[in-house]
């Protein structure tokens, strides 16, 4: 047999095959067509079969066109195959139930973290972001690292600002995260970008907006050149990134004994916007930022050259931050533990389809 | 501190253009924080001055009398009134038939208990003045019976100055320190302060009044004058309402003019009577020393308690309540007045010891300057002289002055300026802004030379950080253009602790659907006594929030286990975390620690084993993705003073052998005790040392290679019994040797009626496999008789 002759054949091979398949409706009447042609007795079966018994100057040629035959062959089957195979599965689906892709899906329950510690997350990724460390500092304080190192010595009116409980080892429950100022320029020196989220505790009587058990996060930037006007761009930013959008402020002065020039921060009111109501007290304005220049006693204590360093310090109330953010409207919930006050129904249960609460 | 805007215009002018709250907003962002202001609009109409011509009580209703009043005019009304006090012959604001005041309904003749009463005798209340329910206005001479009160008069605006944010600016204490805020804010001038030249009350023909001072660090100075012809009688109606709309009561014309001088310039005086103090010690009290003060009461002093004493006898407690002994009274004849300037620490600790916070004391504690006390002395006689037309000195000004302030200057460099406000204030600019606050800057070299009043010297500015503070605000916060730092870049060294906390909660909270909880920090001593249980050596509250409330926790478990009873109502299944600070009585510092505590509760005491199997599971999905690190668990004593550990099954977790927490099941009868609804609970608990944990190195997680060849998986499951612990069993189990054991994987355990009573069923699985060829079944026949006897030599029974 020459070239020319075994191109014809398999050319005729072809097309049976091609008539054949249009036929096939089975997928075991496919495969049993398939031995037909390409099993091993099967007619291009035999071709490729016969390759070993050609004359060496010719198996070469005959090998490639037969092969290239077996493929095109292959490819026919194959295809077929496909088809029918899907109007199979088609044919199984339409068998089962209807399927509806507008159910909702299953999913274990989910937990969650606190309000306060979502917020507070927020917070530490935005500074981490821009270079600062996360420090924690003791709840239980001595009185030097709460008062003295912050320039609030004993006889300062400013303690009565901040009604202490005290501890009978001689130590107190921090009033502010104000101490880990203190620690962190002892411990990391200047310059230096911290923030401390943590508890404060002061001695008053709880209601729906006091509580002697809440959050505050610290931020302490000391570098060459800190300035005012870098530390209202840096509480723009921070009541941005949290609140999400764009806030106004309002910059006064506030006395703090460990800062100087000390500030008060106030953001327009997110409740009413602006307009007055009893969350700002009518003002429009909520003081959220406490904060100022670092007092030069400050550094000193904590041993950074005033000459060289400036500083500028914060503190955000976080337990207020995350009532705002929340819609939380009574203090006493965070510490309650009811977790129907504390986790959106959403996470508790399935999807809510109508809601009055 | 309430400040009247009527009285600030005594000193400042107010441009009309101007309108109160915006200039209470201007205060706010200068100087301290406006909390409030509020109207004064007492819309008064035809209100007349009336003398009582006499007052009765009406027999047949208690606390109202029948008072005929000469309103003029020869005329005479007659009224019924509810005022406790009313004496023939005073004086009182008398509101006739047409008369209006905005809070009270018309004004008209009626029949009140069975009376004809006319017009009304206005109470203090309807005319802005806090005072004692229905209690009158006495008037002074000033208006003759049936005078108009011009309806001026009572009205006013008031802003609440913040406390808080005056706590270091002594000068703002008064009207007049305010006024020059205001006057500085407004750009406006100041007037002078209106007193009596010093040298008017110098006269040398007088007697000098004795004054000396133990201790000049407790008393910096004592000044004081006597004056006659100070009769008793009522304020004018000016004062009167100012002073009732700053808050403050009016009593007599006396009392009510040292307390104006307190509220106009901050000077605190007080008036004895010159016959029972005629000499002025300033000492400290005797040990125990009682001392009856102006208000009754008897007062225990103390050694450290400062006295103001004549002849070895106290007359007042210095600076904060004056002794009644002394007191001015209706046969007064001459007037001691005192004007002096305390330590501020002394005063805040007497105050404090004795529960004594007066107006005065807490204006001493701010540091006041001392040379207000001549001041309020000269203003005294201004205002004096208005009210007591036979007004006359009987000393001279005398003064122990033995704490004399120099004059302060603080020495600023312009450059610490620029780099703290972000842009360069130049000399003139810096006057500009600080001579209205009377602050003068000159330079010396490049330095600036700022003098600082008298007024601003004490407790305020001393560095030059609070000139730069009274720069900023002057020019105003609002006004800087905000500009991101620029940082030089350093690394820090990992917070360990702070890293495992925050993703221990976020594990928890996301890979299991544990909710985190807050909890206080000091156990509730009722709880642990309702469980008869000693919660142990706690570091105690000398104050706290309540009885009961004074331990600190050592534990986070009461806390997490009183939020799982307040939510049993309202979840099938409860699943709480919290981590937080615990703490101990030792001396070092590891005495606070932080730790992770968890509760998995489920409704259905069958469930015990499954919330314990959960908890222990999320325990080990912990340890391995925080560590990379297999946990294991050994038996526990259980702790005395922790009661919801079970004494029989309560077990520690350990990692590389060292024991990192508690964990167990809470027994029934605790359960019980809590809250008889969990009686029915299944609740599983651990509590975990983060701060030990923190330390822990983290293991390298390594990968699997996938073997050329498949591994074989054989299961095996045999029975052991129930008091053999897993440790053992599968320590036994672990010690099989063979060439194509491959890993020995544990895959659960079974309790229940298919195994049999005391029989556990333990399931391991081998992997076995040869590098250079597919095992065939023989080899897995082999090694499963192989192993299978190894287990048996240990008398367990293989199950098929």
């Amino acid at each position: 047999m020459d070239i020319d002759q075994l191109n014809e054949q398999i050319a005729r091979i072809e097309a049976q095959v091609g008539l054949d398949l249009a036929g096939v409706e089975q997928v075991d009447a496919l495969r049993s067509l398939e031995t037909t042609v390409l099993g091993k007795k099967g007619s291009l079966g035999v071709l490729i079969g016969g390759v070993k018994d050609c004359p060496p100057e010719q198996r070469k040629a005959f090998g490639q066109t037969v092969n290239q035959a077996k493929t095109r062959v292959k490819t026919l089957f194959d295809s077929r195959l496909g088809k029918l195979q899907s109007s199979v599965s088609e044919a199984e689906t339409k068998a089962e139930t209807v399927f509806d892709p507008t159910l909702p899906g299953k999913c274990k329950e989910m937990g969650s973290v606190h309000p306060v510690t979502s917020v507070q997350w927020e917070i530490e990724r935005i500074f981490e972001r821009l270079g600062f460390t996360v420090e924690a500092g003791p709840e239980m304080e001595s009185e030097y690292n709460n008062f003295e190192a912050l320039n609030i010595p004993a006889t300062h009116p400013a303690r009565d600002m901040q009604d202490t409980f005290w501890l009978d080892n001689g130590k107190v429950l921090r009033t502010h995260t104000s101490p880990v100022q203190f620690r962190a320029m002892k411990k990391f020196g200047a310059p230096l970008r911290i923030i401390a989220p943590g508890r404060c505790f002061r001695y008053e009587t709880i209601d729906a907006s006091h509580e002697n058990t809440f959050h505050q996060v610290e931020g302490l930037m000391i570098d060459r050149d800190i300035s005012i006007p870098n530390l209202i761009a840096m509480s723009r930013m921070l009541l941005r990134e949290v609140m999400e959008r764009d806030v106004e402020l309002r910059v006064r002065p506030g006395y703090f004994p460990f800062v100087e020039p000390g500030i008060e921060i106030d953001m327009n009111c997110q409740i009413c916007g602006g307009q007055g109501c009893p969350t700002c007290k009518q003002s429009g304005w909520v003081e959220i930022l406490p904060a100022g220049m670092v007092h030069p006693n400050v550094l000193e204590a904590g041993g950074v050259d005033t000459e060289e360093y400036t500083g500028f310090a914060f503190g955000l109330g976080l337990t207020r931050l995350a009532m705002m953010k929340f819609g939380i409207g009574d203090i006493r919930i965070l510490n309650g533990g009811d977790l129907r006050a504390m986790v959106s129904p959403e996470r508790l249960g399935g999807p809510i389809l109508k809601d009055k609460v | 501190m309430l400040i009247s805007l009527t009285w600030l215009q005594d000193y400042i002018e107010i441009p009309p253009a101007i309108d109160s709250r915006e200039l209470a907003e201007k205060f706010t962002v200068t100087t301290a924080e406006v909390e409030q202001i509020e109207r004064i609009d007492i819309s008064a109409q035809g209100l007349i001055a009336a003398r009582v011509i006499s007052a009765k009580e009406l027999s047949h209703s208690r606390n109202l009398k029948l008072v005929e009043l000469d309103v003029g005019g020869g005329k005479t009304v007659q009224t019924v009134t509810a005022a406790p006090v009313i004496h023939e012959g005073s004086n009182v604001v008398y509101a006739p038939p047409g008369a209006s005041v905005a809070s009270m309904p018309k004004i008209d003749r009626a029949s009140v208990a069975d009376v004809e009463s006319c017009g009304i005798i206005l109470p203090g209340e309807a005319l802005g003045i806090e005072m004692a329910a229905q209690e009158a206005v006495f008037l002074d001479e000033t208006f003759s019976s049936g005078a108009l009160l011009p309806s001026d008069l009572f009205d006013d605006w008031i802003i609440e100055v913040d406390n808080k944010s005056i706590t270091h600016r002594p000068d703002l204490w008064g009207h007049y320190g305010i006024a020059r805020e205001m006057a500085a804010i407004l750009r406006v001038p100041l007037k002078t302060y209106p007193v009596v030249p010093i040298e008017d009350l110098m006269t040398p023909d007088l007697p000098e009044l004795p004054i000396s001072i133990g201790d000049s660090s407790a008393c910096r100075r004592y000044s004081g004058l006597v004056v006659e012809g100070v009769p008793t009688k009522p304020a004018p109606l000016w004062m009167q309402l100012r002073l009732g709309h700053v808050g403050m009561r009016p009593i007599s014309g006396l009392v009510d003019l040292t307390n104006y001088i307190m509220a106009d310039l901050g000077q605190p005086m007080h008036a004895f009577d010159a016959s029972a103090a005629d000499q002025i010690d300033v000492g400290w009290a005797k040990p125990d020393e009682k001392f009856r003060t102006l208000d009754g009461m008897e007062r225990t002093l103390h050694s450290d308690s400062l006295m103001i004493q004549c002849q070895g006898k106290s007359v007042a407690i210095a600076g904060i309540m004056g002794g009644l002994e002394s007191e001015v009274s209706e046969t007064t004849v001459s007037l001691l007045l005192e004007s002096a300037n305390f330590d501020p620490s002394t005063i805040r600790r007497t105050a404090g010891k004795l529960g004594m916070r007066t107006d005065a004391s807490a204006r001493f504690e701010k540091s006041l300057d001392p040379t207000n006390t001549a001041l309020a002395i000269q203003r005294f006689i201004v205002l004096g002289r208005d009210m007591y037309p036979e007004l006359t000195c009987k000393s001279r000004f005398s003064d122990c002055y033995p704490g004399a302030v120099k004059p302060t200057t603080v020495s600023v460099n312009p450059a610490h300026v620029a780099r703290t406000i972000g842009r360069n204030v130049s000399l003139q600019e810096a006057n500009d802004l600080l001579k209205p606050l009377a602050m003068d800057v000159s330079a010396i070299g490049d330095q600036w030379s700022v003098a600082v009043p008298s007024f601003r010297a004490t407790n305020d500015i001393s560095i030059e950080a609070d000139v730069i503070e009274e720069l900023a605000r002057t020019i105003g916060f609002g006004t800087v253009q905000p500009a991101m730092p620029r940082v030089s870049m350093r690394q820090f060294e990992k917070n360990g602790l702070h890293e495992l906390e925050r993703q221990s909660l976020a594990y928890f909270t996301t890979a299991h659907s544990y909710h985190e909880i807050h909890g206080y920090i000091w156990y509730d001593a009722n709880w642990f006594r309702k469980h008869d249980v000693d919660p142990g050596q706690c570091v105690e509250l000398k104050n706290p929030a309540a009885e009961g409330l004074q331990y600190l926790r050592r534990s986070l478990m009461p806390g997490l286990l009183a939020a799982t009873a307040r939510n049993r109502f309202y979840f099938p299944e409860i699943c709480l975390i919290e981590t937080g600070s615990v703490f101990t009585r030792k001396q070092s510092d590891d005495n606070e620690v932080r730790h992770v505590g968890l509760v998995r509760a489920r409704r259905g005491k069958k469930a015990e084993t499954a919330v314990f199997e959960e908890l222990k599971g999320a325990i080990a999905g912990w340890a391995w993705d925080r560590f990379a690190k297999q946990v294991a668990y050994r038996p526990a004593k259980a702790n005395k003073h922790h009661p919801w550990e079970h004494a029989q099954r309560t077990a520690e977790l350990t990692i590389d052998g060292d024991s990192y927490g508690t964990l167990s099941v809470v027994d029934a009868s605790f359960r019980r005790r809590m809250d008889e609804h969990l009686a029915s609970w299944a609740i599983a608990w651990a509590e975990l040392d983060l701060s030990k944990a923190s330390k822990l190195a983290r293991h390298n997680e390594k990968l699997d290679t996938i073997p050329a060849n498949p591994l074989v998986e054989l299961d095996f499951s045999f029975l052991v019994p129930s008091a053999s612990l897993y440790e053992k069993v599968v320590a036994n189990a672990s010690g099989f040797e063979h060439p194509l054991l491959r890993r020995l994987c544990y895959v659960g355990s079974y309790e229940g009626d298919s195994v049999g009573a005391g029989q556990r069923s333990i399931t391991l699985r081998a992997l076995i496999g040869e590098a250079s060829r597919t095992l065939l079944d023989e080899d897995a026949a082999a090694f499963s008789k192989e192993f299978e006897k190894h287990l048996v030599e240990f008398g367990y029974h293989i199950r098929r």
